[in-house]
């Protein structure tokens, strides 16, 4: 009798084990953020705090609901309307020199499993809709009376390798595959490739490849070809040597298909544009996580040639980062601060910058930057697409507000915006790789005097 | 013969221990998985010190997947605990130090595998160092002073 007793006293214990188990969890999940306004690290100087390190670092995907009969909210001047819908995950949109506009529809290579942190993170992030049904292929959209509404839908190229940047130079189409630039003959007016591609270079692959798309820029002499080719990491918890020629912006020679490296230490370089004032070339970046809601901020920037800027060993110039040993406080001392900052975590994925009549004015010669949105932040930031300023071939102000919507009244996301393009007319177009959406933002026809 | 076996171990059992007459039957599952999750987490440990000495993720790595091992192992030493208590299967004695201190010790690794799933070198130096070796120092405290107990006590020989 005296033996059941005892026994039913330590059953006690593991069941209080579990408790205090459970308890730590939810404290370690209920940490307070204490995250900042993100307009106060706008622009050239944003506030960096100090940075934290957590126990659970904060993630929070926005629940996927669909447009249903919704559309983006535009400004006053601006009307918004869905160009073409349907498609699986596009990510990138290309305007050729005939006005048609080329979708590219993609999705990322599967990602290994290195770590148990890996598994839980691809769980939470098929909640965001990274997981769709990728096509890895090139859409054709033609609307021949600039209506806004295409005549023809055909599909250009196919069974590509999760492609993302795309070029034409000549009669020459340049494909960024995610592990090398292919280039396929195209003719004017032509709407479906049939022939085999050329591979022109490898570029960093797999078999991690966590920055997976590569963005691409011809050179106005159509001599070079600009490629962003992201990190393999958040900073370089890989190992260094998976990092070799990544976080990086190549310049490719197309005639010989060689390359050097134009610009290192940018995380994950996309959005590869010429400013059309001074021709230099700039890029949008998205930066670290994991070390605060507020750091570190993602940016617009020139590109310099030769230029480092920091990933992974240090952000906005010389700030440190201690997650990255050995550290080299050579190239630290040499790395350089963006231009402009976008803020934390809103994830830049597409830019344009306009030099097109059909908007007001005011949005000529300044960028618009679409904003994919956070996943590791509260509140939410980005899901919007913001245009900035530029004046003498720099931003010249604050960023506004564009085309915003893209979350609902409960935080839930209709769509994300990824890549944007300017079509013939010189309207304002951005894809939705949630929304499944290409969105057409154009001027709004003069209003009859009231 | 494997039945007569066990006859005269029981009844031998029966003469020299005169405790209750109800008596645990069988082997406790839970002890074998506490010990293999000390060893995972003691494995860990070492993974560390050579991470630290020399930061190679492919270190880092065996830490976190060990430390997670260790813990699963643990959930399921906790599991069966629970059915050896039903099952009355031979319990250690005393239990309440070594529940406490392995429940400590667990929790600790619990926070580690948090540590470890950090990026880069601070997922292990200072903080995921210190507590694997906090870690192991608890689980060999508490081996220790259970040990030290039971001969005292001549619990659960």
């Amino acid at each position: 009798m005296m033996y059941s007793l005892k026994n039913a006293r330590s059953a006690k214990l593991p069941r209080l084990a579990a408790l205090l188990v459970a308890v730590a969890g939810l404290g370690l999940a209920g940490c307070d953020d204490h995250a900042g306004d993100p307009k106060m690290q706008i622009g050239a100087n944003p506030e960096l705090p100090a940075l934290q390190q957590y126990l659970m670092p904060p993630m929070r995907v926005a629940k996927v609901v669909g447009w249903g009969k919704e559309t983006p909210t535009v400004p006053e001047g601006l009307q918004v309307h869905a160009l073409a819908t349907g498609f699986q995950h596009p990510r990138s949109l290309y305007i050729l020199p005939n006005g048609d506009v080329l979708v590219v529809e993609s999705n990322g290579p599967k990602a290994p499993i290195y770590r148990p942190k890996d598994i839980i993170t691809g769980w939470v992030q098929s909640f965001a809709g990274a997981k769709a049904k990728d096509a890895n292929r090139i859409t054709l959209l033609r609307d021949t009376n600039g209506d806004g509404i295409p005549e023809m839908r055909t599909v250009l190229l196919d069974h590509l390798n999760s492609p993302f940047g795309v070029a034409l130079i000549g009669h020459n189409l340049y494909v960024a595959n995610t592990d090398a630039i292919v280039r396929y003959p195209y003719q004017d007016g032509q709407t479906s490739i049939d022939a085999a591609g050329t591979k022109l270079t490898d570029l960093p692959g797999g078999p991690i490849d966590h920055h997976w798309t590569k963005s691409l820029l011809a050179s106005p002499d159509g001599s070079k070809l600009y490629v962003g080719v992201g990190s393999n990491s958040n900073v370089g918890e890989n190992g260094i040597g998976a990092e070799y020629e990544r976080a990086a912006i190549w310049e490719v020679d197309v005639a010989s298909g060689a390359h050097r490296i134009f610009a290192s230490g940018v995380r994950n370089p996309t959005g590869l544009q010429w400013e059309p004032e001074t021709g230099k070339l700039w890029a949008i970046a998205n930066e670290r996580d994991e070390i605060g809601p507020d750091l570190v901020p993602d940016y617009l920037t020139s590109v310099k040639d030769g230029g480092f800027y920091g990933w992974p060993y240090s952000y906005y110039g010389q700030h440190l980062d201690p997650r990255i040993m050995p550290q080299r406080p050579d190239l630290v001392a040499t790395a350089i601060a963006p231009d402009y900052s976008l803020s934390s975590h809103v994830a830049p994925l597409g830019l344009a910058m306009y030099t097109g009549t059909g908007l007001p004015a005011n949005y000529r010669g300044g960028a618009f930057v679409g904003e994919h949105g956070s996943w590791n932040r509260t509140p939410l930031n980005g899901y919007k697409v913001v245009f900035v300023p530029f004046s003498g071939g720099k931003p010249s102000g604050p960023a506004q507000d564009v085309v915003t919507g893209f979350l609902d009244a409960n935080n839930h996301a209709r769509g994300r915006p990824v890549g944007l393009a300017v079509d013939k007319n010189g309207a304002l177009l951005i894809a939705d790789d949630v929304g499944n959406t290409v969105w057409r933002v154009s001027g709004s026809a003069p209003k009859p005097a009231s | 013969m494997q039945q007569h076996a066990t006859i005269v171990e029981t009844s031998f059992t029966r003469d020299a221990d005169l405790r209750p007459v109800r008596r645990p039957r069988g082997r406790p599952i839970h002890r074998m998985l506490v010990s293999f999750s000390a060893a995972y987490f003691a494995g860990a440990l070492v993974t560390d010190l050579v991470y630290w000495r020399m930061p190679d993720v492919m270190w880092e790595r065996f830490s976190i997947w060990l430390i997670t091992a260790g813990l699963i192992m643990a959930g399921l030493a906790t599991v069966a605990y629970v059915i050896d208590l039903a099952a009355r299967r031979r319990i250690d004695r005393p239990a309440w130090p070594r529940a406490i201190g392995y429940a400590i010790a667990v929790l600790l690794a619990l926070t580690n595998a948090f540590v470890h799933s950090r990026d880069g070198y601070t997922a292990v130096v200072p903080t995921g160092l210190t507590l694997s070796t906090l870690v192991v120092i608890v689980l060999v405290l508490t081996a220790l002073v259970a040990r030290a107990l039971t001969n005292r006590h001549r619990f659960g020989v």
